[in-house]
């Protein structure tokens, strides 16, 4: 932005008059040292030597915006696009200056005009349109993928957009089995326990084959420490989807919650084939296997987890069933080293 | 098997409410979240008066910095006539007031003088005191001579003979660094007690009994304080048959500690090289009571450790060797208490099968958890599993209470074994039992640690485990249809002792020969 205002300044100066030059140096030299307001001073006295000149509007606005004064570089920006609208520095300036001032919408065009995908995103967010949002927010991401800016704005496009569905789904169709499972989970978010279940309950009376309502109600009494009636929900969800591997994992483990190893091993080994190589179901499986008395194929589960990510919670996990298991076995190495990568892990004792 | 069934209907714990039994645990919880108030208060059955009936001893804890002198902090013991009502003795046994002591917690019993009457050691945020039984219906303050006050903030504590010379060695529980001064809530809105993980860890306390009515504080030189926790429960058993009892502890918020009896007088810390640490998963607990007895009769004693919800109580499974499996999952604990907070908690045969049952008592610690997580609960009604065959079945129980202190015991000789309940901030819960149809024994030895095998069943003499709480010393076997029972009993000293008899249904006296 301030190579741009310093090449429209330059420019201009091959044909300024010597006093408007010596103004247009003072305040380069001003902002070069960081007093904004005196260069603010100079790039007045340039605009109000030659109102016409464009870029004596961009210095007097650019330095506004060095000084953090969005709302006052607007006036002149806007002043400088009216003598010349194909300055696109000046584009961009007025448009991070109306999106810092709070003018969103306004800023739209102009960012637009220079394709500011960052800017553009969040303005285009802040103006109530998400949609639109998301998709200039995303090419923003492929440039900058961690930047938490774009990650904030991102999250919170997607996060309306979907209360957008939902109020339309809850205002148009309060009785829809749908609009009961979306209670359901709001409720449960809540921790209104009761409230879910039934908001559930009456969402599976309406349509019997609702997708994904048994595994949330698996999931209510799960979280309640219910695990015969979670086990249910799970099988439920199973027989309705059997193509949906999470609902043969929950169904695993929950059998594994009640120590039903061997019958656990049965859904977990379906849910392995489905969705190859998940390490939540990796790590089951060699729970599942090492209690129903199946040390090798334990090991063989849990070292397949560890190829896969070794520095994660559930790597430390690992490591200690591992350790578990090889002291059974009378391997005190091999307990050893895999206990000392648990507590590596875990970040000491 | 006939009888196993009709024990599931017949057998079944009763809430009772004895006539005399007034007392209500005081523990004056501020607005501070001062921690000591969530915490309290312990229980033991014992027979104070030798008349062959247990008496009940209540520990009150009263209002941290205040003396206990006003009768509503007093600890009581109620002594049972023998019409099955009680009588408050506590003034004229000599038990009244605790100026000298501190916020109360728990409570051990032993004869530790081997005077024949069992003396009481009272655990404090503060000062513990030891009152020696006189014998003739009262006690005496015999902490100085003893030397046991210990200081800090202990929690549990246990008689127990590690060095087997026949004289009860005591084992003192700490909690953790804490002082009024650096007391502090947590959150913001609502304020809540903090995590243990708050403040420092400390070393827990044994005192070695050196005869004569004094204690030495061997802490250091037994290696027991070089383990820093936060100690909550204790239990003893002989985990590796060596002869030798070791020590189980359990830790709130971290690992918990196994101390294994190296015979000399020393101990090692193993937990985690025994696989009794940590959950299966290699996560940390927050262990609260514990028990260290043999649950699946396969003669090797295991543990099982009460936790805060969503932990699931661990049971670690003792598989020989010094090595112990995590087996919260395949016995069906876990799914069953997975949602629960624990406290006291016993192994007791409370059916007569011939399988010891599981008793805990429940609430979260945060009385005001409900706030946080609707699904949870401060009070809660305790947990009681009946064994089939080292899987636990869950039968209800009530009431709904702060549940916090448990010690079981047949407190009517009927042969079916009672239970009581501290409350936090309320009144004890007496459960009484009714005998079904199975045969029992019951056995009375004076040798803390000797290790007594009935029918394939195992058991060690002693009264610790469960929570700041001290239990009936008489071992129980519930024999099931069995209609003789042979006994086999190894001594601390060695020596071994086997008989076999078809009198059942009684209490016998062994005694070493």
């Amino acid at each position: 932005m301030l190579a741009t205002l310093v090449t429209v300044v330059l420019a201009a100066q091959q044909t300024l008059p010597p006093e408007v030059m010596k103004h247009v140096s003072a305040a380069a030299d001003a902002q070069k040292a960081g007093r904004h307001d005196e260069a603010i001073r100079e790039y007045a006295r340039v605009t109000a030597l030659m109102p016409d000149l464009a870029a004596g509007h961009v210095g007097l606005g650019g330095t506004y915006m060095r000084k953090g004064d969005f709302a006052g570089a607007i006036a002149p920006l806007r002043r400088a696009l009216e003598l010349n609208a194909e300055l696109p520095g000046a584009h961009q300036m007025l448009g991070f200056s109306l999106l810092a001032a709070g003018y969103a919408a306004q800023a739209i065009p102009h960012l637009e005009k220079v394709k500011a995908h960052d800017a553009l995103g969040i303005a285009l967010f802040l103006a109530g349109q998400p949609v639109d949002s998301i998709v200039h927010l995303k090419t923003a991401l492929d440039q900058r993928p961690n930047d938490p800016e774009l990650l904030y704005y991102l999250g919170r496009a997607s996060g309306m957009i979907s209360k957008q569905s939902f109020d339309a789904l809850q205002g148009q169709y309060p009785a829809a089995a749908r609009t009961h499972q979306l209670n359901g989970e709001l409720n449960a978010t809540q921790r209104k326990i009761p409230e879910a279940e039934a908001a559930y309950r009456e969402a599976l009376r309406i349509r019997p084959d609702l997708p994904g309502a048994h595994l949330q109600l698996g999931e209510l009494y799960a979280a309640a420490g219910q695990w015969v009636k979670a086990e249910a929900e799970y099988r439920a969800e199973s027989k309705l989807r059997p193509g949906d591997a999470e609902a043969l994992f929950r169904l695993g483990n929950a059998m594994l919650e009640q120590g039903k190893a061997t019958e656990a091993l049965v859904e977990l080994k379906r849910a392995d084939e489905l969705s190859p190589n998940m390490p939540e179901t990796l790590f089951a499986l060699g729970k599942a296997e090492y209690l129903a008395g199946n040390p090798d194929a334990a090991e063989k589960y849990w070292t397949g987890l560890l190829a896969l990510e070794n520095q994660t919670p559930l790597a430390a996990q690992t490591q200690f069933s591992l350790s578990t298991l090889y002291r059974k076995r009378g391997q005190t190495d091999k307990a050893a080293a895999a206990l000392a990568e648990y507590r590596r892990l875990r970040g000491g004792k | 098997m006939e009888g196993m069934h009709w024990a599931l209907l017949l057998a079944m714990l009763e809430v009772s409410r004895p006539s005399g039994i007034e007392f209500r645990h005081v523990h004056s919880p501020s607005a501070r979240k001062h921690l000591p108030e969530a915490m309290g208060g312990g229980v033991a059955l014992l027979d104070y008066n030798n008349d062959g009936l247990l008496d009940v001893f209540l520990v009150n804890s009263g209002q941290l910095g205040v003396p206990r002198t006003e009768p509503r902090f007093w600890n009581r013991l109620y002594q049972q006539n023998r019409d099955g009502s009680f009588t408050d003795v506590t003034r004229q046994a000599g038990l009244a007031g605790s100026p000298a002591a501190g916020y109360g917690m728990g409570v051990a019993t032993a004869d530790y003088d081997g005077d024949g009457f069992t003396d009481l050691y009272v655990t404090n945020f503060g000062a513990n005191v030891l009152y020696r039984n006189t014998g003739k219906g009262g006690f005496v303050d015999a902490t100085t001579k003893a030397g046991v006050a210990a200081g800090g903030w202990s929690a549990s504590a246990g008689f127990f003979d590690f060095d087997n010379d026949g004289r009860p060695d005591l084992f003192v529980t700490r909690y953790m660094d804490w002082t009024l001064a650096t007391s502090q809530a947590c959150g913001s809105a609502p304020k809540v007690y903090c995590p243990p993980a708050t403040f420092p860890a400390v070393a827990n306390v044994l005192y070695r009994n050196l005869g004569d009515g004094v204690f030495q504080d061997v802490s250091t030189r037994s290696g027991i304080a070089a383990a820093k926790g936060r100690a909550l429960g204790v239990a003893f058993a002989d985990a590796d048959d060596d002869g030798h009892t070791d020590i189980f502890v359990a830790n709130d918020g971290m690992e918990q500690f196994f101390f294994h009896n190296r015979g000399d007088g020393t101990f090692t810390e193993r937990a985690i090289e025994a696989g009794a640490a940590l959950s299966g998963d290699g996560q940390p607990v927050s262990g609260m009571g514990v028990d260290f007895r043999d649950y699946d009769n396969d003669g090797r004693p295991d543990v099982v450790v009460t936790t805060l919800s969503r932990q699931r109580y661990a049971l670690f499974r003792n598989e020989g060797g010094g090595v112990f499996g995590y087996h919260s999952l395949l016995s069906n604990l876990g799914a069953l208490s997975s949602i629960h907070s624990g406290w006291g908690v016993a192994f007791a045969d409370f059916d007569n099968d011939g399988w010891k049952d599981l008793l805990a008592a429940q609430g979260h610690v945060m009385d005001n958890v409900q706030q946080l997580d609707p699904s949870l609960r401060s009070q809660e009604p305790p947990l009681l599993l009946f064994n089939r065959k080292g899987r636990f079945e869950e039968s209800s129980l009530g009431p709904v209470v702060p549940g916090r202190g448990l010690a079981i015991g047949d407190i009517d000789n009927d042969g079916a074994l009672d239970a009581v309940m501290s409350v936090l901030g309320g009144a004890p819960v007496v459960y009484r039992n009714r005998p079904g149809p199975n045969n029992w024994l019951q056995l009375k030895l004076k040798s803390l640690g000797a290790r007594v095998t009935v029918n394939g069943q195992r058991q060690e003499a002693g009264t610790a485990g469960s929570y700041l709480s001290a239990h009936d010393g008489r071992l129980h076997f519930g024999l099931g249809t069995a209609t003789a029972a042979e006994i086999e009993v190894r001594w601390p000293s060695g020596r071994t002792s086997s008989m076999r008899t078809d009198q059942l249904n009684r209490v016998l006296t062994i005694e070493e020969p």
